[in-house]
């Protein structure tokens, strides 16, 4: 049946919240090309049945020229909506990662994809910088309300120095506890490497204590 | 030198300023880290905190995070070591010691600035004079070019001396005897002073800035050193007093602001309540925790065939049908649950357990969190020490700190069924030990070596679950022993530490029968290993544990009977 | 935010007085620019002049506070209020951005149609808009399209168009007396806004309303 492979590709999108492997040999990309493959196929019929069309005036060829290009419509449609979706998760990652990409990522894009990804930054970066005066406006701080100026932080990953806005210096360690200003923690705790904790007073107990764990959507690890 | 307004001589202070806390791995340190993390968020105060678990951790990571830094606060480690002379820090660097390890260093209690001690000396402490201890600069200087010189041209020196000379060197030799003898009194007996939390929590008190979750820290670090024995018993009485009145207070003061809302009233509350001292009763069966529990086990002999019977006795007599005794507390029939308390109480006089009737603290948060103190003690205690080859030390610490907040019930559950696991390998071992008969008597003291290679015995790596066996296996033995003098010895507690490089841990504990509990086994261990020659490794704060080489541990178990002899 | 009267004074103790007030009323506008953005589904005329306003005054405060005292309670509060006004800045320009990678292909059409004085974006993201739209073409080309036959290869702008659906309900609240909405849908069903009133109603029927201020979304 025609556009069955291409579906495939859209349901792919769907079981997966995470950017599946493109380039190394795997399944994605043979999909892709036998999407394409019978597309061409389809086209070939259709250009062989159209031009039977028009030279013997085989009026019984149409519809079936018509049902090909319905499903060549449908095969396009899919793999642009795969391509586009990716590019999603790509854009969503600039947002919450900044504008290196971790490794793992990186393994699982083709050369177009980092190549869109690269000039997205540069876009933004552009955008950013003409905001304001002189120094630009980052627009990746501040994603979430502001409830107080220091969180609590649990290190969960080796991350090395982090510098201050004031110049001190922190060694962020696995397994040690900060108080730190809450601007400085924001991507960190985007990054997975610091753990945000949330204290409940007993004095104003709420029904959603659950310590607010802002936290990644596990890159590695959804699998 | 020591800081008795924590407000004004430490608290202001180090407010201006990013904190590096280090933290040593007790329960108690950890209720105090606590107390002081949520005042540090209250003044928007950053700090770092870093557990560190014995000398060497806190060496590393003092020089990990000492950039920048100005003050260092240490929690119930450090007190006990020349600072200064360890660390070399950065002459604008202070160093606040809140340790209830005792004797303070010397050097830090005479430091002028660089390192502050705070809280009051305690009165028994005995600190030495200044003068005795310590010489003025210029006569130490004196002394080492006299000793220079001395050494090498003694003969043109000598003949030079003059009666003056001699006079201030039999002085100073004097002065040194002296000297020795009063350092060997001061240092000792190692002991415990008062518990961290309780200062911390009297300086968030003065400040006004107290709370009842602060408070229920504060009970929870006391409640440890009550039941690791690490204070006398005279001293947790009159602390309880002491908290059980700020509990009412801040119970009140809450009440009389949110009237209107009995919801929230009712949602956190605090009480202190007659109560039985069974281990985690209530998350247990109550033939578990009778059989668990220190006091019923010592005075029901419950390591014996004969103590089986006796427990099984003291459940018929108290109506208890023994499936419902098998069951868990919060399973049982109500009606039973409700007269549980009462059923002990009575019979408590006939099998001589009066010990286990006692008071505690419970908080009460919800319909589903109830906890008494005791079971958050056991059950950090057990997340403490449950680090393993995937699981870093620190991470358990820093669990035992999630399992302060009441928002974190699953990791405190999670504790207790470890503290069970734990309690049940203790009393397993001890019972080997005393069906055995393995209690070594040297005469002066006694020992126990746990076997190898058993399984669950890898938990005696660790000083709290090895404490807690000593200290059963001690009174078990005293309770049980026909030797009149057993009440007056001392234990000391072996076990392997690091199977493959051949290490074992080693505690001391003081006997049954000193009121105080000073343990002479720090001072003891030293001298025993500078005679037997034999590398000790005394990494952990508390100076009563010790690692060794295994192969060395009998010629130093014989160095240690005829120091003490 | 209410208290921003205060911070914005204190800040600028040696200002004019003129900029005080300006400053606290440009905040108000900014954030009801904020509000109207995050709840109307489509992109709305830009609001550069308010947001290039309050960023010079987040300069301004910054160095305002530098000179405060570490200890002054002053400071802790300003540096909270200026977060918060840091947050409604970011999350407005990037509600805008957002709408803008959504529905690039429709806004730029619409853009192309109106004068430079009517646009509705600025000129910075009118140049991201086009950078993203060139992007994703150069995505797609890549990848697929030029291995597809014959002419699908070409990038089909107008199937690939996502346009904002302007049926959606919002909340609102009138600013003035408004007179004779029609209501959608209905032949003839006119309403009167009262100032202060608050009503749901098709976004497309207040469309205009909300781009001329006359009301704002909540």
């Amino acid at each position: 049946m025609y556009g069955r492979k291409g579906f495939k590709l859209i349901s792919e999108l769907d079981l997966y919240s995470d950017i599946l492997p493109f380039n190394v040999g795997c399944m994605i990309e043979a999909l892709i090309k036998e999407v394409l493959q019978e597309m061409q196929s389809l086209y070939d019929a259709n250009v062989a049945n159209s031009n039977a069309i028009r030279n013997d005036n085989n009026m019984a060829l149409l519809p079936s020229v018509q049902l090909r290009h319905i499903a060549l419509k449908r095969n396009k449609r899919c793999i642009l909506a795969y391509i586009y979706n990716r590019m999603r998760k790509l854009k969503e990652l600039r947002w919450e990662l900044g504008s290196i990409l971790p490794p793992e990522i990186n393994t699982n894009l083709i050369n177009a994809e980092v190549q869109w990804f690269q000039s997205y930054n540069k876009s933004l970066a552009k955008y950013m910088r003409s905001l304001g005066e002189d120094h630009g406006f980052n627009l990746t701080t501040n994603m979430v309300p502001p409830k107080t100026l220091y969180v609590e932080v649990k290190c969960v990953e080796d991350f090395g120095k982090l510098e201050l806005d004031d110049g001190q210096v922190i060694l962020l360690k696995k397994n040690t506890y900060h108080l730190l200003p809450r601007s400085v923690c924001e991507p960190l705790i985007r990054q997975g490497i610091l753990e945000h904790k949330k204290y409940v007073s007993m004095e104003f107990p709420s029904y959603e204590q659950e310590t607010q764990t802002i936290q990644l959507r596990s890159i590695k690890s959804d699998d | 030198m020591f800081v008795e307004n924590l407000e004004r001589g430490f608290y202001r202070l180090v407010k201006h300023d990013r904190c590096l806390l280090l933290v040593n791995f007790d329960v108690d340190a950890i209720c105090a880290c606590k107390i002081l993390q949520l005042l540090f968020k209250y003044d928007n105060m950053m700090y770092t905190l870093v557990p560190v678990q014995g000398v060497q951790d806190m060496v590393r990571a003092f020089e990990e995070n000492c950039e920048e830094v100005k003050n260092v606060i240490f929690i119930n480690c450090g007190g006990t070591l020349d600072l200064v002379e360890l660390l070399q820090p950065a002459e604008s660097v202070i160093f606040y010691i809140l340790d209830s390890h005792r004797p303070y260093d010397l050097c830090n209690i005479y430091s002028e600035d660089q390192v502050r001690i705070l809280g009051k000396p305690d009165e028994d402490d005995e600190i030495p004079e200044y003068n005795d201890v310590f010489r003025d600069d210029d006569s130490s200087d004196e002394n080492e070019t006299d000793e220079e010189s001395a050494s090498d041209r003694s003969q043109t020196k000598r003949r030079r001396l003059n009666e003056e000379d001699i006079v201030k060197r039999a002085g100073r030799r004097e002065w040194s005897e002296k000297r020795a003898t009063i350092l060997f009194n001061y240092t000792q007996y190692s002991y415990y002073g008062k518990s961290s939390a309780m200062i911390i929590f009297e300086m968030a008190w003065s400040m006004t800035k107290d709370n009842l979750d602060m408070i229920w820290w504060a009970i929870i670090g006391s409640t440890e050193q009550a039941i690791l024995g690490k204070v006398e018993s005279r001293l947790s009485v009159l602390e309880e007093g002491f908290l059980q009145a700020h509990v009412s207070r801040l119970t009140h003061k809450k009440g009389a602001e949110v009237d209107k809302q009995q919801q929230q009233q009712s949602a956190v509350k605090i009480t202190y309540d007659k109560d039985l001292l069974l281990v985690l009763y209530r998350h247990w069966t109550v033939e578990d925790s009778l059989r668990h529990s220190v006091p019923t086990a010592v005075s029901l002999r419950l390591w014996s065939l004969r103590g089986e019977q006796r427990l099984k006795g003291l459940l018929a007599d108290m109506g208890l049908p023994l499936a419902q005794s098998k069951q868990r507390f919060s399973a049982m029939d109500l009606a039973l649950r409700q007269e549980f308390k009462q059923m002990v109480e009575k019979l408590a006089g006939k099998y001589k357990v009066d010990t286990i009737i006692g008071t505690s603290f419970t908080l009460q948060y919800g319909y589903k969190f109830k906890y008494c103190a005791s079971d958050i003690v056991y059950a950090m205690l057990a997340l403490i020490e449950s680090s393993s080859k995937t699981k870093l030390p620190q991470g358990c610490f820093l669990d035992a700190l999630d399992c302060l907040s009441r928002t974190k019930k699953d990791i405190l559950e999670s504790g207790i069924e470890k503290a069970k696991l734990m309690l049940k390998t203790v009393f397993k071992t001890a019972q080997t030990i005393l069906q055995l008969k393995e209690i070594r008597n040297t005469g002066s003291f006694l020992y126990i070596i746990i076997p190898e290679g058993s399984a669950g015995n890898f938990i005696f790596a660790h000083p709290y679950p090895l404490m807690m066996l000593a200290q059963f296996t001690l009174k078990a033995y005293v309770d049980s022993s026909k030797n009149r003098r057993a009440p007056e010895l001392p234990l000391v507690a072996s076990a392997v530490y690091n199977a493959e490089e051949r290490i074992c841990i080693m505690i001391g504990i003081p006997p049954v029968c000193e009121d105080q509990p000073r343990s002479l086994f720090g001072r003891a261990f030293e001298q025993a290993a500078k005679n037997t020659n034999s590398y000790i490794d005394a990494d952990y704060f508390d100076s009563t544990i010790i690692r060794l080489k295994i192969e060395e541990r009998p010629k130093f178990l014989d160095a240690l009977a005829s120091l003490l002899a | 935010m209410e208290n921003n009267g205060d911070v914005q004074m204190t800040a600028e103790n040696d200002d004019q007085e003129e900029e005080e007030v300006t400053a606290q009323s440009v905040l108000l506008a900014i954030e009801e620019a904020w509000l109207n953005e995050k709840f109307a589904p489509e992109i709305l005329p830009h609001r550069s002049d308010l947001v290039d306003c309050m960023l010079q005054q987040i300069t301004h405060m910054e160095e305002n506070m530098k000179r405060l005292d570490k200890e002054d309670l002053r400071l802790m509060i300003h540096r909270m209020e200026l977060d918060r006004i840091k947050y409604v800045i970011t999350n407005y320009l990037r509600a805008r951005l957002e709408k803008i990678e959504k529905y690039t292909i429709h806004i730029l059409s619409q853009e192309a149609t109106r004068s430079s004085e009517e646009c509705y974006l600025t000129v910075a993201e009118l140049q991201f808009a086009k950078e993203f739209l060139t992007n994703i073409e150069m995505l797609f080309k890549t990848i697929a399209l030029q291995h597809m036959p014959g002419n699908f290869q070409t990038f089909e702008v107008d199937t690939l168009t996502v346009k904002p659906n302007l049926q959606t309900y919002v909340f609102l609240r009138a600013n003035d007396r408004i007179n004779g909405i029609i209501i959608p849908g209905s032949m003839d069903e006119e309403i009167d806004l009262e100032p202060g009133s608050q009503h749901i109603i098709q976004y497309s029927a207040v469309a205009d309303l909300v781009k001329s201020g006359a009301v704002k979304l909540i």
